[in-house]
């Protein structure tokens, strides 16, 4: 027979109990397999599903997904990204936007950017692409990854109902896109294959209305959906992080295979594209890794994608490293160009000659960039003033 | 009675030692997860509680009979080896539990600081009622209020090394090796005299003397950076100072956060000539905290005069030996803090240039507040230039740093006719009377002064676009941040959360419901301790920052005014003692009580009505008096349980974590969120509450406890 507690005994056990809550809860602040806090220790800080976060009803800015597949039970599974989340009914995607309701898979961020600006398209940063004109960027909230050093975390890791946004609609960027006089629309900032929907129906009414379409991303997308985008897409800056799954795992959440697959993509399919390797000090500042990610870009992709070297700053959650050595950069430029890279570039570094362009043929200088301005522009019709040598890029 | 004395400067030793402990793992913590109050309080809430239970836990081993003055030694020897440990552990898992070079979250910080603490602060909990054991397994009637008495000299002692000598002159290991020695040796010296125990005791004495010198070779290993090396490592008065050098570029740290690098020129052109574009001739230029590169810029103007002060001089050191900033003619670099300097300096200036890391500590608060905006604009000359820079956004306003801006924006604008605020990664503030014009780049153009990243890549980034939204983000209906009510500080700590999608509701509500268990299973005295040390703890707390608020941060008087609250203990439990003697405990608690009330309204009505009253004396003597009550009390809670063991273990934990909660509550939750004034009034009404009860339980003691 149970022994019945005095009151003295069960306070003593409620303190007990609620002593181990806490050493608990605190001791689980450490377990490096938490959903959403688990970067803090681990050595893969991919993202997870948000389960039941769903909202009960959907929005005004909502569109069915695109790719998806329809399984067992209501499940759903979401194609667009190499995450490939399985959500129940009342789930929430890894990258925020996208929602299981009853069965059916839908995007939450369609017609709602929530940034929207005019930049110069070299801030994207694409050199090879356009230059000096202007690019209607917008973005919605969302992102696959989770990156540690993310510029824009407050729009990438946020839901799309957790921030102001515009009510703007595909046929309404076009307009005002074309209001803008801008040469092109970016879909920048956050991570734009999160809003796949949206983004892939603004580019196909801006390519009717004669406006070139950027796509700005990490290149964490499947190959069909790929390829459908590549049909409306002018021009990309893919991020190629480091050429170490190990790394795209600890410090961005995501892995590096699925990546390489997209700039091959894009190479088959003719979009111009450049790539961005953030240079984080004791992470991504290896030669020898560089080195094997210039040898793997010279065999499946050659050599005249640009590749842009970006100075670290300490960000977000990765703010207790220092910025990258100037000389850091310095040397990774010239490593990719000795590798055989044409164009090889230093970035976030106002009034560097590293951000110049020289022609891979003769050498000399085919433009001065200071700033967002060109004071020398030596290219004509695609190709070198001097030499005549083609010049990869979109230059009209 | 010779083996009780070794023993009481055995409990002194104690004192010392977990005083210094406390204060380095709290300087480690700072300085290795995040320096702001959420930490600061966590440290004092894990270490009180720590203490607390560790207190407690001693009634196990009274109830198994194993006290013995042996015993002691060896918890003794225990806790000498322990501390540098923790040091040591705090310093090499950070890199080991986290990603190198990644910000901790609160849980997680929590998570370390509860465990790596925990060994540390049991024991220095248990070791005191243990003591008391010890104590009175030789001498029955020795009285409970005389260990707390010997306990604070220990601390007041311990507090005093620490902040005027240890912090000074030795490294952190050193530090924690030479307290522990001062321990380790009462433990050797407080060893029963036969022979026998003696030799026994020598060789783990020796072994453990041996391993803390050891640890001293670790100083420099375990503070080498995951990137580049450590080219300069100094412990000030005011945090860790280290450089870190990788290729051709010095990055200055300070609590392990980088501030300044060597190679940033776009933040050094916007801090200078953001502001100085403005005006026609500036000759006179008063910095408050400099950007690497500054220097550089303010030449272009060729000033008669540039003041820069700073507050720490090994920061000026390094940043002059590493060339993060040159010397320039006319350069006056003072080392003073920059709100006492304005406060008694009849100096006016052509601009005044703020560039302090974010308002995210009640320290770095005090310079973006209304007094200091309104300081600042009494510092001006006739069309002079006022300007700051915050942690911007570069696509998206979210909402917390829209709430900063606001609020900085509407506190600033009170005291100037024209105020700019251009958006970027950093959110650049000017404030004039003069006509303010946001085309920096046309400006510098007609002066003829050349620079790299605002001529050739602002029109790019601060488009007038990025502007107008920027306006229209602009919150009317915010509240100002002001000294008393430090607005900001609660939207940084919640922008802190967010980073980390994290909340501390359920922090909040673990910690309410302890405390809801533990309240309800407490005696009537152990209550009044609680709230003594609730009360005491927090309204100490409420002084520092009114000190730090009003007097600036100068470390050597708030290490004083902490070395005075430690000292008002003694005295007080001295006076207990002498009342505890008169009988009528339970009056003399309430009147005690009654004293508290009286001045903590007191502190109140000065502080809203006549705040001018309040000079460093008056501070000192009224944390003076409130630690003096505290220490009054505590004797005579220890009498109404009965003075027995268990009684003396009960009012200890009490005490402590009356004090861990009262650290907690007051810093995290009511000053951020509520400002000082309603602090104070709200640590008030809780001892009002505390008489209320102490007068209607009065019936149910004995009556010699009541009426004599």
């Amino acid at each position: 027979m149970m022994k019945a507690l005095n009151r003295r005994q069960f306070i003593s056990c409620s303190c007990g109990a609620a002593y181990l809550a806490v050493a608990g809860s605190a001791g689980a602040a450490l377990w490096p397999f938490n959903k959403e806090d688990r970067q803090d220790g681990a050595d893969d800080i991919r993202g997870t599903i948000f389960k039941g976060d769903a909202p009960e009803k959907l929005w005004k800015w909502h569109k069915e997904g695109f790719s998806y597949v329809r399984l067992k039970n209501s499940r759903v599974m979401c194609k667009i990204c190499p995450n490939r989340c399985t959500l129940s009914p009342g789930d929430r995607s890894v990258c925020r936007s996208k929602v299981n309701m009853d069965g059916t898979l839908y995007s939450l961020a369609y017609g709602n950017p929530c940034s929207v600006n005019i930049d110069p398209v070299e801030k994207k940063p694409l050199y090879h692409f356009k230059p000096q004109t202007l690019a209607f960027s917008i973005a919605t909230t969302g992102c696959s990854f989770r990156c540690l050093n993310c510029q824009n975390w407050e729009i990438s890791q946020a839901k799309p109902h957790e921030v102001d946004h515009y009510d703007l609609f595909p046929a309404k960027v076009v307009e005002e896109a074309e209001k803008a006089k801008a040469a092109s629309i970016a879909y920048t900032y956050s991570e734009a294959t999160t809003y796949y929907e949206y983004m892939i129906d603004t580019a196909r009414l801006a390519r009717e209305a004669g406006i070139a379409n950027i796509w700005v991303s990490n290149g964490y997308i499947n190959t069909p959906p790929l390829l459908e985008l590549c049909k409306v897409l002018d021009a990309a800056n893919v991020n190629l992080k480091s050429y170490n799954d190990a790394i795209y795992r600890k410090l961005n959440g995501g892995r590096l295979h699925p990546i390489l697959n997209t700039f091959k993509t894009m190479h088959e399919q003719g979009v111009h594209f450049e790539m961005t390797n953030l240079v984080v000090p004791g992470y991504v500042d290896d030669p020898e890794m560089l080195k094997k990610m210039c040898g793997w870009i010279l065999e499946n992709l050659g050599p005249d994608y640009p590749l842009h070297f970006l100075r670290f700053y300490p960000l977000y959650k990765l703010s207790r490293l220092a910025p990258t050595p100037l000389s850091t950069l310095e040397s990774f430029r010239a490593i990719a160009m000795e590798e055989g890279i044409h164009y090889a570039y230093v970035g976030n570094i106002p009034g560097h000659p590293g951000s110049n362009t020289y022609c891979h043929n003769c050498k000399k200088l085919l433009i001065k960039r200071v700033g967002y301005t060109l004071p020398i522009m030596n290219i004509k019709e695609g190709r070198c003033t001097f030499c005549d040598t083609v010049i990869p890029g979109v230059w009209d | 009675m010779n083996d009780n004395r070794a023993v009481e400067r055995l409990v002194i030793a104690t004192g010392v030692s977990s005083v210094v402990t406390q204060l380095l793992l709290l300087r480690e913590f700072l300085s290795q997860f995040q320096g702001n109050e959420f930490t600061l309080s966590l440290i004092f809430f894990s270490w009180l509680l720590l203490g607390g239970i560790g207190t407690w836990l001693a009634r196990l081993v009274r109830r198994f009979h194993c006290v013995s003055l042996l015993g002691l030694v060896v918890f003794s020897l225990l806790l000498a080896l322990i501390s540098p440990f923790e040091i040591l552990a705090i310093r090499y898992l950070r890199d080991i539990l986290f990603i190198p070079g990644v910000a901790v979250g609160f849980y997680p910080t929590l998570a370390c600081i509860f465990f790596i603490t925990l060994p540390c602060g049991l024991l220095v909990g248990f070791v005191l009622p243990y003591s008391l054991y010890v104590l009175r397994s030789r001498e029955p009637m020795y009285p409970g209020a005389r260990l707390y008495m010997l306990d604070n000299i220990g601390d007041v002692c311990g507090g005093a090394l620490f902040s005027f000598i240890l912090i000074r002159f030795v490294s952190p290991l050193q530090a924690s090796f030479l307290a522990s020695s001062v321990l380790l040796l009462s433990a050797f010296y407080a060893v029963p005299s036969e022979k026998r125990y003696k030799s026994v005791c020598l060789l783990p004495t020796i072994i453990v003397l041996v391993v803390l010198l050891c640890t001293l070779a670790l100083e420099k290993h375990s503070l080498q950076p995951f990137e580049g090396n450590l080219v300069y490592y100094r412990e000030s008065r005011y945090g860790r100072v280290t450089v870190h050098g990788e290729k051709e570029q010095f990055t200055l740290f300070i609590d392990g956060v980088p501030l300044y690098s060597s190679q940033n020129r776009q933040q050094a052109e916007e801090i200078i000539h953001y502001p100085l574009s403005q005006l026609d001739s500036p000759r006179s230029v008063l910095l408050i905290g400099a950007q690497s590169g500054v220097m550089q810029e303010l030449e272009k103007y060729k000033l008669a005069k540039t003041d820069y002060l700073e507050l720490d001089p090994q920061v000026t050191l390094v940043q002059f030996r590493y060339k993060l900033l040159t010397r320039i003619p006319g350069l006056n670099v003072i080392h003073q803090d920059g709100r006492l300097f304005l406060s008694q300096t009849d100096n006016k200036y052509d601009a005044i240039i703020l560039n302090l890391p974010e308002p995210n500590t009640f320290q770095i608060n005090r310079f973006y507040t209304a007094t200091f905006f309104f300081l600042v604009s009494r510092h001006l000359r006739p069309g002079g230039i006022f300007s700051f820079t915050v942690n911007g956004y570069d696509n998206y306003l979210a909402r917390p740093q829209q709430e900063k801006i606001s609020s900085l924006y509407k506190t600033v604008s009170q005291y100037f006719k024209e105020l700019l605020v251009l958006p970027g990664g950093t959110v650049c503030f000017l404030g004039s009377d003069s006509q303010l014009d946001p085309d920096i780049p046309a400006l510098l153009a007609e002066k003829d002064i050349p620079t790299q990243y605002i001529s050739n890549l602002f029109y790019g980034n601060v488009t007038l676009m990025r502007q107008d939204y920027l306006k229209e983000k602009l919150l009317p209906d915010i509240r100002i941040n002001s000294d008393t009510s430090p607005f900001l500080l609660s939207v940084m700590f919640r922008q802190w959360f967010s980073r980390f999608s994290s909340s501390p509701t359920p922090f909040y509500v673990i910690s309410g419901l302890l405390l809801i268990v533990y309240l309800a299973r407490s005696r009537l005295e152990e209550c009044v301790l609680f709230s003594t040390g609730f009360v005491t703890m927090g309204s100490e707390s409420l002084v520092i920052l009114v000190y730090q608020i009003f007097f600036g941060y100068v470390y050597e008087q708030i290490g004083l005014l902490v070395t005075v609250f430690l000292l008002g203990l003694l005295p007080g439990a001295r006076i207990g003692e002498y009342l505890r003697f008169k009988n009528r405990n339970i009056m003399w608690l309430i009147r005690l009580d009654v004293l508290l009330v009286v001045s903590l309204t007191l502190f109140l009505f000065v502080l809203v009505y006549k705040p001018l009253v309040l000079q460093p004396a008056v501070l000192l003597g009224f944390g003076f008096l409130l630690s003096t009550l505290c220490g009054c009390q505590f004797p005579l809670a220890l009498s109404l349980g009965g003075n027995d063991n268990s009684a003396a273990v009960r009012t200890f934990s009490a005490d402590l974590i009356g004090a861990a909660y009262g650290t907690l509550v007051t810093t995290l939750i009511l000053v951020p969120f509520f400002g000082i004034i309603w602090a104070v009034a709200a640590l008030l009404s809780l001892k009002l509450c505390n008489v209320l009860l102490l007068v209607c339980s009065g019936m149910q003691f004995p009556k010699k406890l009541v009426k004599g």
